[in-house]
C-alpha cells in the first residue's frame, strides 16, 4: 500500500521528483562521462603503445647512427630492445600529399598494428600504409604507391593497412596541430626495400625500449657512443605527450564540472526533499496517529530518496556512457586526434563507490528530512509545518527601506526567509553563467589563438621544409631566390628540460612575433626571447645556459624579453644574435610569399606547406571545440531550466496562500505574476554578478590545464558576454513566466481554506 | 435600497460524474449599511454564497447584481478590480502576508485601491496603533484578525464579507472582533455580511438568513439587535 503511496506522491510532486532525478542523472552523467573519457584514453592508448612497442627513449643524431653504434646501445645494461630508425616526410608522386616514411631496422621497437593484409616481413618489397590515410585517399591493399624521397622514386605495392603507436597522433610537424589524413599519413617500409632503392639507409634515430631513467640513459649512451646525444623520453614525443595531456585535461575537467553539477544535484535534493517532507508533514502525522511505527514511516519516506537516487544514477550511468561515447568511439570527437585500433569505454574503478555513495547520500538526505518532521508526539506531527518566523534584517534599518514598494519588501523578506531555496536559485544561475562564459570564452580564446597564428605570426604564403642534409649556404641561396625569411631549430637542454631553440631571420616580415598580450613585437639582436612557459626561468637581463643535443658545448646567453609561442616550448633568437653568441645552427625552413606550386621541386626540399593548408588542419580541432562549446551551452540551459523551474514551482507552492490572498484583495494576475518574476530577476542579477567572474576563473583554470601544450591568451568577446547574459536572463525570465502563469489557475477558495 | 441582489443563482461543482449543487436557485437582496448574518450547517452553501458575492467564484446560472452592476459576467481582470474597490474579505484564518509587517499588510492595498484609507488610522481604529511594526507571527489570533479587518476596510469597500471571522478565536477576543465589525456597520455605513455556524452571533444582526441544502430557508429582519457585548458566547 505504501508503495502505491510512493508512486502517487511522485506523481503529485512530479516537477520536484523529475528535477531531482534529472539533477542526479546530470551530476553522475557528467561525472562518469569525464571519468570514462580519461580512463578510456589511458587504457586504450597504453594497450596500443604496448602492443606496438612504443619507444621509451629516442636518440637523435643529425649525422646518423652507424651499425657499431646501434650494437653499442643494444649492449647497454637495462636496454630491452633498440633499433635504428628512419622517419622522414616524403611525397606521394603526382600529388600534394605527404606521408611519413617509417623504417625500423629491427622490427622490435615502434612497430605496427596490422588492420588488414600481410604481417611485417623484414625482406618485404611492399608498403604498410596507414589505414586512415588509405581510406581518405582511396588506397587499398594491392594498389601501387609511388613515393619521392630526395628526388628519387620509391615504388611498391601496398601489402597491409596499419596503425602505429608512433603515429597515433599523425601530424607532419610542429605546425600541424591536428591530424589530416586527406593530406598527411604514414607508411612503413622494410629496410631491405629502402636499401634496394637508395643503396644505403641513413638512420638519424635510435628507438629504445628500456625501464631506465633519462639521466641514466643519457650517461649510458654517452659512455657507449663517446658523444653527447639528444635523448628524449617518450613523454617528449607527440603521441605519448598528447595522450598524457588529454588524460590530464580529462582528469582536471572531471574534477571541476562534475563537482559543480553533483553539488547542485545534492543541494537540489536537500531543498526539495525538505519541502516535500514539510508538505507531507500532516500525512506523516496521520500515519503516526494510525499506529505506524516511526521506523516504518521513516523507511517509507526514505525510500523516496533511494528511488530518486537509483533512477537518477541509472540514467546518469547511461548518460555518462553516452557522453563518453560521443568522445571515445571510432567516429567520436577524439578519433579526429588519436588513431587508435580499440575504442573501449573503461570506467575507473572508483566510480562505482562514488555512484553508491551518491545513492546513499540521496537516501540519507531524505532520511534526515523526514526524521526532522517525525519529532514529537503524533499530535505535534499532525500540525502543519511552520516555516521560520520572519525577522527584520539590517537592511530594514536603512531610511531607504520605508520608501520601497510592498512587492519589493515582500520579495526581499521572502528571499531572507527561505535562504536555502534562494541560495539554490543563485547557485543555478551562477552555474548557468559559469558554463556559458567557460564554453563561449574557450571558443573566443581559441579563435583568438587562430587569429594570432594565421594573421599575426604566419605572414607567409608557403613554408618550405628543407632536408636535414642541406648546407646553410644552399638554404640561404634558396631563401634569397624566394625572397623569403628562414628559421633553424634544434633541441636543447635547459636546466635538464628539453626545449626547442629557434633561430630566425625575419627581415622580410614573413614570420612575425607577438608578446604576451598578443601585440606584435620585433626581435632585437640583444639576446634571446623566452616563451611564456619559460618566463619563470629567468628575468629580463639575466643569463641562461643551455646545451644543444648532439654537442658538448654549453652556451650562455642574455634574456632580452619574452614572447608568446604558438605550440612548442621555445627559446627564440635572431640569426644575428646566434652568430654573435657563436651558436651553430642548421636552416630547416624557408618562409616565402611564393605559392607552393611555383616553387620547383628539389632534392633539398623535403616538403612544401601552404599556410592555408596548415590552417585547415586546425579545422577538425575547432570542430571538436565547437561541439564542446555546444555541450557547455546545452548544459547551462538544462541546468538553468531544471534548477530554476524546480525552485520556482517550490516557491510558488509555498506562497500559494499569499498569492491567493493578494488575488482576493483585488490584485490582478499580471501584477502578481510580475512580483514572482521580479524575485527571480533579482536573484538572476546577483547570480550573474557572481557567475561572471567565476566563469572567467573556471576558464583560466581550464587554460592552465592546456598551458603545457599551448600558450593561450584569455579572450572574451563582447558577443560572449552578450550571449551569456541573454541566455541566463532568457532562461530565468522564461522559467519565471512559466511558473507565474500558474498563478492564473490558483483557486482562491481552496488556497485559503486551510489553516496557516 | 438593495446593494446586493441574487437572482436565481445556482452553482454546480462537477467532480468526474459527480455533481454537487452548492447553491440552488438562490434569490435574495441585501440593504446597504446592514449587519447581515448567514447561518447554516456545514455544506449548506453559505460559504459558496459569500464567495459568489465576493467575486471569488462565478455562478453556473443566474445573476448577481452588486450596486447596480451584474458581476456574474465579469472577466478575471474586472473581477479583480471589483474585489479591489467594492468588497473586502475577512477570513477565519486571517490570511495575512507573513513577510509584511502589520502596517505593510494594511498599506499594501494602496497599490490597487484608488480610495484606500490611511493604514495607520484604520489600525488605530481597530486598536492596533501600538503594533504597526510587528510581523503577524508576533500577534495573537484576535490581533491578527483585527489586522485582517483593517486590511479589508483600508480599501474603503461598500461591503465587508466575513467567513467565520471568530471561528478561530476565544469568546473574549471574538466579542472584540465583532464589536469592531458592528461599529463599521453602524458608524461607517458599511454592509457587513458574516457567514457563521454560531447562532449567538445572529442575535446582533439586522438580518439573519438561514441556508440549507443550497437554498435560502428563511430570511428574518431583526428590528432590535443586541450589542456585541450582550451576546452570550
Amino acid at each position: 500500500m505504501l508503495w502505491r503511496k510512493l508512486i502517487r506522491t511522485a506523481a503529485r510532486y512530479k516537477a520536484q521528483f523529475l528535477s531531482m532525478i534529472l539533477m542526479a542523472a546530470i551530476g553522475t552523467g557528467i561525472f562518469l562521462g569525464f571519468q570514462i573519457e580519461w580512463k578510456s584514453i589511458e587504457e586504450n592508448t597504453a594497450a596500443f603503445f604496448e602492443s606496438t612497442n612504443y619507444a621509451d627513449f629516442r636518440l637523435y643524431s643529425d649525422t646518423g647512427f652507424s651499425k657499431e653504434e646501434i650494437r653499442a646501445v643494444q649492449k647497454i645494461a637495462g636496454v630491452t630492445a633498440a633499433t635504428r630508425f628512419l622517419s622522414v616526410n616524403v611525397h606521394i608522386e603526382g600529388t600534394k600529399k605527404t606521408v611519413a616514411l617509417m623504417v625500423p631496422e629491427d622490427y622490435t621497437v615502434s612497430t605496427m598494428h596490422i588492420c588488414e593484409g600481410a604481417e611485417y616481413e623484414k625482406n618485404s618489397d611492399g608498403f604498410w600504409l596507414s589505414d586512415q590515410f588509405a581510406e581518405k585517399n582511396g588506397y587499398a591493399v594491392g594498389d601501387e604507391l609511388d613515393l619521392t624521397y630526395r628526388g628519387s622514386k620509391i615504388s611498391g605495392k601496398i601489402v597491409g593497412l596499419v596503425k602505429s603507436g608512433e603515429m597515433m597522433i599523425c601530424t607532419g610537424d610542429e605546425n600541424q596541430l591536428m591530424p589530416d589524413f586527406t593530406s598527411f599519413g604514414f607508411v612503413y617500409s622494410s629496410p631491405k626495400k629502402l636499401e634496394a632503392m637508395m643503396g644505403t639507409v641513413f638512420y638519424p634515430q635510435i628507438h629504445v625500449l628500456s625501464g631506465m631513467k633519462k639521466n641514466e640513459m643519457e650517461t649510458a649512451v654517452k659512455e657507449a657512443l663517446g658523444r653527447t646525444i639528444l635523448v628524449t623520453e617518450k613523454k617528449d614525443h607527440t603521441a605519448w605527450a598528447g595522450a598524457q595531456s588529454e588524460i590530464e585535461e580529462g582528469r582536471t575537467m572531471g574534477a571541476v564540472l562534475p563537482v559543480l553539477f553533483l553539488s547542485i544535484g545534492v543541494l537540489t535534493m536537500i531543498t526539495t526533499m525538505h519541502r516535500i517532507a514539510a508538505n507531507e508533514k500532516t500525512q506523516i502525522g496521520t500515519l503516526k496517529a494510525l499506529g505506524f511505527r516511526d521506523r516504518r514511516i521513516l523507511w517509507h519516506y526514505t525510500s523516496y530518496g533511494f528511488v530518486i537516487g537509483l533512477f537518477g544514477c541509472a540514467l546518469g550511468v547511461t548518460l555518462g556512457y553516452g557522453i563518453a561515447a560521443i568522445i571515445i568511439s571510432p567516429g567520436g570527437m577524439m578519433s579526429t586526434y588519436f588513431d587508435l585500433p580499440e575504442w573501449a569505454l573503461v570506467m575507473p574503478e572508483f566510480c562505482v563507490p562514488v555512484i553508491v555513495v551518491t545513492i546513499v547520500l540521496f537516501t540519507w538526505i531524505c532520511f534526515l528530512s523526514v526524521k526532522k518532521m517525525l519529532k514529537g508526539t503524533a499530535a505535534d506531527v499532525l500540525r502543519p509545518y511552520e516555516p521560520k518566523a520572519v525577522k527584520k534584517s539590517i537592511f530594514e534599518r536603512l531610511p531607504l527601506w520605508n520608501r520601497l514598494k510592498f512587492g519589493t519588501k515582500w520579495n526581499f523578506r521572502d528571499i531572507m526567509r527561505h535562504k536555502a531555496r534562494s541560495a539554490m536559485t543563485l547557485i543555478g544561475v551562477i552555474g548557468c553563467m559559469v558554463l556559458l562564459i567557460g564554453g563561449l570564452g574557450l571558443k573566443d580564446t581559441l579563435d583568438g589563438f587562430m587569429r594570432v597564428l594565421g594573421e599575426e605570426i604566419s605572414n607567409y604564403t608557403t613554408k618550405v621544409n628543407l632536408t636535414e642534409q642541406i648546407k646553410n649556404s644552399e638554404a640561404l641561396a634558396m631563401a634569397d631566390s624566394l625572397g623569403g625569411d628562414w628559421s633553424a631549430s634544434c633541441g636543447v637542454s635547459l636546466n635538464g628540460k628539453t626545449v626547442m631553440l629557434e633561430v630566425y631571420h625575419a627581415g622580410n616580415g614573413l614570420v612575425r612575433f607577438v608578446d604576451e598580450n598578443n601585440d606584435r613585437m620585433e626581435l632585437t639582436d640583444e639576446g634571446v626571447y623566452l616563451c611564456q612557459r619559460l618566463k619563470d626561468s629567468a628575468q629580463i637581463g639575466d643569463t641562461i645556459e643551455f646545451s644543444p643535443y648532439g654537442s658538448d658545448k654549453t652556451y650562455t646567453v642574455r634574456v632580452a624579453g619574452y614572447l608568446r609561442s604558438v605550440l612548442s616550448e621555445t627559446i627564440v633568437m635572431t640569426d644575428a644574435y646566434a652568430e654573435h653568441a657563436g651558436i651553430a645552427y642548421q636552416i630547416a625552413s624557408v618562409y616565402t610569399d611564393t605559392k607552393a606550386e611555383e616553387i620547383p621541386d628539389s632534392e633539398l626540399i623535403s616538403g612544401k606547406q601552404e599556410k592555408e593548408t596548415i590552417m585547415d588542419t586546425y579545422d577538425s580541432f575547432m570542430d571538436i571545440m565547437n561541439v564542446m562549446v555546444l555541450m557547455f551551452v546545452a548544459g547551462a540551459i538544462v541546468l538553468g531550466i531544471v534548477v530554476l523551474y524546480n525552485l520556482g514551482v517550490m516557491s510558488y507552492v509555498e506562497r500559494s496562500r499569499e498569492l491567493a490572498t493578494l488575488k482576493v484583495l483585488g490584485f490582478r494576475d499580471s501584477c502578481i505574476g510580475k512580483l514572482l518574476v521580479s524575485q527571480n530577476i533579482w536573484l538572476t542579477v546577483l547570480g550573474v554578478l557572481i557567475g561572471l567572474p567565476a566563469g572567467v576563473g573556471v576558464l583560466q583554470l581550464l587554460l592552465k590545464t592546456l598551458a603545457d601544450e599551448y600558450e593561450l591568451k584569455l579572450y572574451l568577446g563582447v558577443r560572449t558576454y552578450a550571449v551569456s547574459l541573454l541566455v541566463t536572463f532568457g532562461v530565468s525570465v522564461a522559467v519565471s513566466r512559466m511558473v507565474a502563469r500558474k498563478n492564473k489557475k490558483i483557486d482562491m477558495v481552496e488556497a485559503l481554506k486551510n489553516t496557516e | 435600497m438593495a446593494i446586493v441582489e441574487f437572482k436565481h443563482v445556482t452553482r454546480i461543482y462537477k467532480n468526474g460524474d459527480y455533481e454537487q449543487r452548492a447553491l440552488d436557485g438562490v434569490n435574495m437582496s441585501l440593504e446597504e449599511g446592514k449587519f447581515v448574518v448567514i447561518l447554516g450547517p456545514s455544506g449548506a452553501g453559505k460559504s459558496t454564497l459569500l464567495n459568489m458575492l465576493g467575486g471569488l467564484d462565478s455562478p453556473t446560472d443566474g445573476t448577481i447584481v452588486v450596486d447596480g452592476k451584474d458581476i456574474s459576467t465579469l472577466t478575471n481582470n474586472e473581477l479583480a478590480d471589483y474585489r479591489a474597490t467594492t468588497v473586502g474579505f475577512v477570513f477565519q484564518f486571517y490570511n495575512l502576508i507573513p513577510t509584511l509587517t502589520v502596517q505593510e499588510n494594511v498599506a499594501l492595498v494602496k497599490d490597487i485601491s484608488p480610495d484606500a484609507l490611511d493604514a495607520e488610522q484604520i489600525l488605530a481604529e481597530v486598536g492596533l496603533a501600538g503594533h504597526l511594526k510587528k510581523f503577524p507571527s508576533e500577534l495573537s489570533g484576535g490581533e491578527q484578525q483585527r489586522v485582517s479587518i483593517a486590511r479589508a476596510l483600508a480599501k474603503n469597500p461598500r461591503i465587508l464579507l466575513c467567513d467565520e471571522p471568530t471561528g478561530a478565536l476565544d469568546s473574549e477576543t471574538g466579542v472584540m472582533v465583532l464589536k469592531v465589525l458592528l461599529s463599521m456597520a453602524r458608524n461607517r455605513g458599511k454592509t457587513i455580511v458574516i457567514v457563521t455556524h454560531n447562532q449567538n452571533i445572529a442575535k446582533m444582526a439586522d438580518v439573519v438568513i438561514q441556508v440549507k441544502n443550497g437554498k435560502i430557508k428563511s430570511y428574518e429582519e431583526q428590528p432590535n439587535p443586541m450589542k456585541a457585548d450582550e451576546v452570550e458566547w
